[in-house]
Order: C-alpha cells, then sequence, then structure tokens
C-alpha cells in the first residue's frame, strides 16, 4: 500500500489561502457583476427587480451585434497568424538551432520584450506605424512610395500588427516545450518506416505537439479577446472590440450595460476554452508518455 | 508466420547469374563527432540472408556503424551498398531497410494497428490491402487482440512485438536492430532471441543486431563481428571467435579466455616459445611469425585447463584456488598465478574434480588449444 495518503485532510488545509484569495478577487466579483448585469428598474441599487431587460436590449442592437461578430473574426485572425509563427519560432528553436548557447541567446531575444508591460508594448508601436513613424519613414526613403501611408496607425491592420508582436510567443511557448519532448528516435523510427520529412512531420511530430498548440491558441485567444489596450492605443480610438465597448459603458456610468458584455465577454472565452478541451484534454497532458 | 514468407526473387530466370549478391556491404566506413572518432574504417560484407552481430562494449561504434547503415548518420568517408546498390548519400527514407530501436520508439499517438500499419501507408499501398496484411501480421506476431490500444499501456514484451511487426511488414532486405531485446526482461530473452532467429531463417531478410551481449551474439550470429575502439577486432563465425580469439582484446572481452602477454624466446617448428611472468609456454603459430624478442599474446580458454596433468600437456603451470563459481552445468574454479593474475578454469559436471578454494594444483593444457594472437598488444 503506498505510504501516500492522497485522501488525508490535512492535504485539503494546503489549498485554503489560495481557494480565499481566489473566492474574494474572482468568484465574487463575477458574481457581483453577473448580479448587476440582470438588475432592472431606474435607480441603480440592489433593490433593482432581476430581469434580462438588459441582455435583450443588447442583442437588439445590430452595432453591437456586428461589433461581437468582427471581435472574434479579429481573434480568429490573430489566432492564426500566432499560431503560424509561433510554430515556426518553435520548430527553429528546438529543431534547427543546435547548439544550446545560441538557443539560449535566441530564447532570450524573444522573451526579454516581455518584461515590458504589455501596454508599453503596445504603445510602442505608435512612432514606429504612425505618419512620421519608421515604417513610413523607411518607405518613403526607399521610394516605395512619396506620401506617408496613413492606414498604418489607428486601422485594424495597426493593432494586429500590434497584437501578433505581442501573443506570438505565447503561441510558441507551449509548443517549445511539447517539441522538446518528441523523441527524436520517434522522427527516425518513422523515417526507417519510409517517410519524408514533410510526412514525418505531419504524421508524427504534429500530432505529438497538438496539445501544446491547442494550449498556445487558447492563450492568444483569452489576451486578444480581453486586450482592450492595445486596442485603444494603436487603434486610436477609431476602433473598437467588445472589450473596449466594457469601457465606454463604464466611463458612461452605464454599469448594468457594462456589466452585460463584461458577462457575454466571459462566456464567449468559457466556449472557446470548452471547445479547445474537446480538441485536446490538455488536464491529461503527458499522460500517454 | 505465413505473412512473412521468404522474398520471392523477382528477377527473370533467363538473366545471367552475376557473382552472388551482397545485402550489405561497407566500404572503409569513417564517423567523426569532432575530436571523437566513432567509426574508424570498418569494411564488413553480408551475403544474403545473414544473421549478423555486432558485438562490443559500450562506446565501441557499433551503433554509429548501425546508424550509417540506416541513414541515420551520414559517413564522413567510405561507402554503403544495400543489395549491391550504392546508398551512401541516400537519406533512411530511400533504402531498403527497416530498423528496431533499442526503446522500440513506437508511435505514442497511434494505435498497435495505426503503428504496424505506418511502413505500407508510406510505400502508397491501397487502403484494403494495407488492411489485409496488418491483420495478418498482427496475427502471426499474435498480437491481434492488441491491435486498438496505444503503446503507453502494452508490456515491454508486447512493445517489442509491435516493434518487429512494424518493421518487419514492408519486407526490407535488411533489418537492422539496436539492441533489441535489452529493454526486455531477462526471463523473456532466450524465448525472444529463438524466435527472432527462426524468425530470420523463414523470411531470409539479413538482420544486423547490434549488442553488448556475447551470450546474444554467439546464439543467434552465423557472423560476428567484434568492435572495440571504433575498428573490427575480428568477424568470423561464432566459433572462430570463441576458439580463435584473433586479438588480445577479443579474447578478453570474450568470456572463458584466460590471456597471457610475454616475450616470444625462440621457434621451434610451427611453434613459438613465449616467456611470461607464469612461465614459458608452447604456442602455435598458424601463418603468423613472430620475431624474436617481440612482446606477444596469446589465450587459453578456462575449459581448455585440465587438473590431470598428462605428457598430453606440456604448458604447465601451478596455481592457487581462490574461489569457486557456479554456471549451471560448469563449474569455475578461480585460481591465482604466480605472477598474480587470474586464471579461470571451467568443468563439466561430470569431471567432477572437486579442488577447493586455498589448494594449490599443478594445471596444463595442450599446445593446440594455445591461441596467438595477431597485432602488436599496447
Amino acid at each position: 500500500m503506498s505510504t501516500i495518503r492522497v485522501r488525508s485532510a490535512a492535504s485539503y488545509w494546503l489549498a485554503v489561502p489560495a481557494a480565499v484569495w481566489m473566492l474574494g478577487v474572482v468568484v465574487v466579483p463575477i458574481a457581483l457583476l453577473a448580479w448587476v448585469s440582470l438588475w432592472g428598474g431606474r435607480t441603480f441599487s440592489p433593490a433593482s427587480p432581476l430581469t434580462v431587460d438588459n441582455y435583450t436590449k443588447f442583442f437588439a442592437n445590430k452595432t453591437y451585434l456586428q461589433l461581437a461578430l468582427s471581435t472574434v473574426g479579429h481573434t480568429a485572425l490573430l489566432m492564426v497568424i500566432t499560431g503560424v509563427l509561433g510554430y515556426c519560432i518553435a520548430y527553429f528553436l528546438t529543431m534547427k538551432v543546435k547548439s544550446p548557447a545560441w538557443r539560449l541567446i535566441l530564447f532570450l531575444a524573444f522573451i526579454v520584450p516581455f518584461w515590458t508591460s504589455t501596454l508599453i508594448r503596445g504603445i510602442a508601436w505608435v512612432p514606429f506605424l504612425g505618419v512620421n513613424g519608421v515604417l513610413n519613414q523607411a518607405l518613403m526613403f526607399t521610394g516605395a512610395t512619396r506620401t506617408p501611408i496613413e492606414a498604418f496607425l489607428y486601422s485594424v491592420f495597426g493593432i494586429s500588427m500590434a497584437q501578433v508582436s505581442l501573443y506570438t510567443m505565447m503561441a510558441a511557448g507551449p509548443v517549445i516545450y511539447m517539441l522538446n519532448a518528441v523523441a527524436p528516435q520517434l522522427r527516425e523510427a518513422a523515417m526507417t518506416l519510409k517517410a519524408p520529412p514533410l510526412v514525418v512531420f505531419w504524421r508524427i511530430v504534429f500530432p505529438l505537439t497538438l496539445p501544446g498548440v491547442v494550449i498556445g491558441q487558447v492563450l492568444v485567444f483569452l489576451n486578444v479577446m480581453a486586450d482592450f489596450a492595445t486596442v485603444a492605443t494603436v487603434g486610436g480610438n477609431k476602433h473598437a472590440m467588445l472589450s473596449n465597448l466594457v469601457l465606454l459603458f463604464y466611463e458612461g456610468s452605464q454599469h448594468r450595460a457594462a456589466s452585460v458584455v463584461a458577462v457575454l465577454l466571459m462566456i464567449c472565452m468559457l466556449i472557446g476554452v470548452v471547445a479547445a478541451m474537446k480538441v485536446v484534454d490538455i488536464r491529461r497532458l503527458g499522460a500517454d508518455r | 508466420m505465413d505473412a512473412l514468407a521468404p522474398r520471392t526473387a523477382g528477377v527473370a530466370p533467363s538473366l545471367p547469374v552475376a557473382k552472388p549478391q551482397l545485402d550489405l556491404e561497407l566500404r572503409d566506413i569513417r564517423k567523426k563527432y569532432g575530436d571523437f572518432t566513432a567509426v574508424d574504417g570498418v569494411s564488413l560484407k553480408v551475403p544474403k540472408g545473414q544473421f549478423v552481430c555486432l558485438l562490443g562494449p559500450s562506446g565501441c561504434g557499433k551503433t554509429t556503424t548501425l546508424r550509417c547503415i540506416a541513414g541515420l548518420e551520414d559517413p564522413d568517408d567510405g561507402g554503403v551498398l544495400i543489395g549491391g546498390k550504392e546508398v551512401t548519400r541516400d537519406p533512411p527514407w530511400q533504402r531498403d531497410i527497416a530498423m528496431m530501436f533499442q526503446d522500440f520508439a513506437l508511435f505514442p499517438h497511434m494505435t498497435v494497428a495505426k503503428n504496424v500499419a505506418f511502413g505500407l501507408e508510406m510505400l502508397k499501398q491501397p487502403k484494403a490491402r494495407i488492411a489485409e496484411r496488418v491483420a495478418q501480421v498482427l496475427a502471426s506476431f499474435e498480437i491481434s487482440a492488441l491491435a486498438d490500444r496505444k503503446p503507453g499501456s502494452l508490456s515491454g514484451g508486447q512493445r517489442q512485438r509491435v516493434a518487429l511487426a512494424r518493421a518487419m511488414i514492408t519486407e526490407p532486405r535488411l533489418l537492422l536492430l539496436d539492441e533489441p531485446i535489452g529493454a526486455l526482461d531477462y526471463s523473456l530473452r532466450e524465448t525472444v532471441m529463438l524466435e527472432l532467429k527462426l524468425l530470420q531463417q523463414r523470411t531470409g531478410i539479413s538482420f544486423i543486431w547490434v549488442t553488448h551481449d556475447q551470450n546474444e551474439a554467439f546464439s543467434l550470429g552465423d557472423l560476428v563481428v567484434v568492435m572495440n575502439h571504433a575498428r573490427i577486432e575480428q568477424q568470423g563465425t561464432p566459433e572462430d571467435i570463441l576458439q580463435r580469439p584473433a586479438t588480445a582484446f577479443v579474447a578478453s572481452f570474450i568470456q572463458g579466455n584466460n590471456v597471457f602477454r610475454g616475450t616470444v624466446l625462440e621457434r621451434a617448428g610451427g611453434n613459438v616459445r613465449i616467456e611470461t611472468a607464469a612461465g614459458v609456454f608452447i604456442v602455435p603459430c598458424l601463418g603468423a611469425s613472430p620475431e624474436i624478442g617481440a612482446t606477444a599474446t596469446f589465450s587459453v580458454r578456462a575449459e581448455n585447463i585440465s587438473d590431470t596433468v598428462s605428457e598430453r600437456h606440456p604448458n604447465r603451470l601451478t596455481a592457487h584456488c581462490t574461489a569457486v563459481e557456479y554456471f549451471g552445468a560448469v563449474r569455475r574454479h578461480i585460481f591465482e598465478r604466480a605472477d598474480g593474475e587470474v586464471l579461470k578454469v571451467d568443468h563439466f559436471g561430470a569431471q567432477a574434480a572437486r579442488i577447493a578454494p586455498g589448494q594449490s594444483v599443478l594445471l596444463g593444457w595442450q599446445v593446440e588449444d594455445t591461441v596467438l594472437h595477431q597485432g602488436i598488444p599496447g
């Protein structure tokens, strides 16, 4: 019999500090948010009657629905771009860079920017993409264009550029981990069974790293859906995602509408995570090996 | 195992038969990793349908040699020919080989059936044909019941069978095996060895089997290749290597040899007299011509040393018994020679000469049981 007593009561006490913390800063606020989103009546008070009117109003507005749809579309595009770039970076770092020193240097080069806050890194794109920005100056210097292109900044293009740079390593990180776990003999065995390199990748390496891809995609999905800061700074208030709508309503003291959008945003994210879990059971990661 | 019938030669009978084709030929293979020489001029010819064992201590270059045959390593120099075709620079997927890895390297995300089907899928065979062949091969390896299981849930013996089935299904010319039973329990190994030997004989596929275990090499190999320090020390039948070790390394690496080192005193007919710290012994030259005064090594097998010395035993010494070991039918006496070295003497059950530890005994052996080694010992 094992001497590790899984059901020991003492082990539950170890979870208490974290549980209390999570209850206080996550569970209770979310419950409050959901509650507020159901408040009806004219006065903003806990005495309000509960109703789904706030939600009906949201869904009755075509503009809001389009915004929700474009947010999901934008997030999907970001997931594709960061997924492909992230996988390429991960594959290059683990499979192509043989020297451990170089691997570390390159990995740090990718990671060090993350020591700066997301907001700063987002804002840093403004002088790069602006009318007098680095990109336009370079294009005009090389003669590719005579007048600066305004579409770079304060546009969906600019937002996407910034977000790709912010979130690609989130897609790459879990893949790096999974690629390192693929035993070289598996690829060699496939090769001796007449599989050329692309087939080895598609039949052996990619399926074995799929959990990493999915985890990376979940991270990117959650972050892009929630990212109002980059959209606000690089998008320059000309563009909005669902998360910006929360801010907008909040600043206009429309707390009930803000709660509705926040709750809907959370539901979207939850659906995304559940869908990801259907593809790969990330809770059982590594159990096969 | 009808699914693995011998390769039927698709050659038209009217073609003139050239010299017998080799399944594998290595021509002076060399491979270095930085300053470390892994393979240093290995040449080998494997006729059709041979069971070849590459035997040697770890780090001797046997696995690198195997990987050069597979195409998983690029030799710096030399040539690899499989079935008479030069493949030195061909990638693994273009060679007529299959390989079994030490840890079996089964694809963890595929079922047993998918693992076994992989090679045929790569050969682009029709789906129905693949399903039929997989069913046949799974049945012949007695693993049909495992078809839908993932490798993670299999025992070591089951994984070994799946790996073998996966490799054999493509009917390669060569099967390369890297310590294929090293990961199995001892109790399983003997059975598996016999099965593999029979499989090799039935299919006529040449097996190149890498091992550090001489019991495996001698019980399986038609041809045993002993390697050390990136070179081939000796190649021959198990009998050759057991009875006539070519070098001091082979003699000391193979169990049951007593190695002596000394100086050549004089020649006498086909023999030389060699002076060692344990005495002067007569050693047959057999074609070699050691120089007078040169250092030479020779060996005598433990079972050829007798404790009932007569005029048939001109090579004699007195030694002090220190221990007795039992290996099934064999009783091994460990002696200490006059020069402090260990001398092993094996007796079979019937010759029940019981020498107790502590006794000093006169031992002797015949001239023809003494084997002179090639090369100048280092």
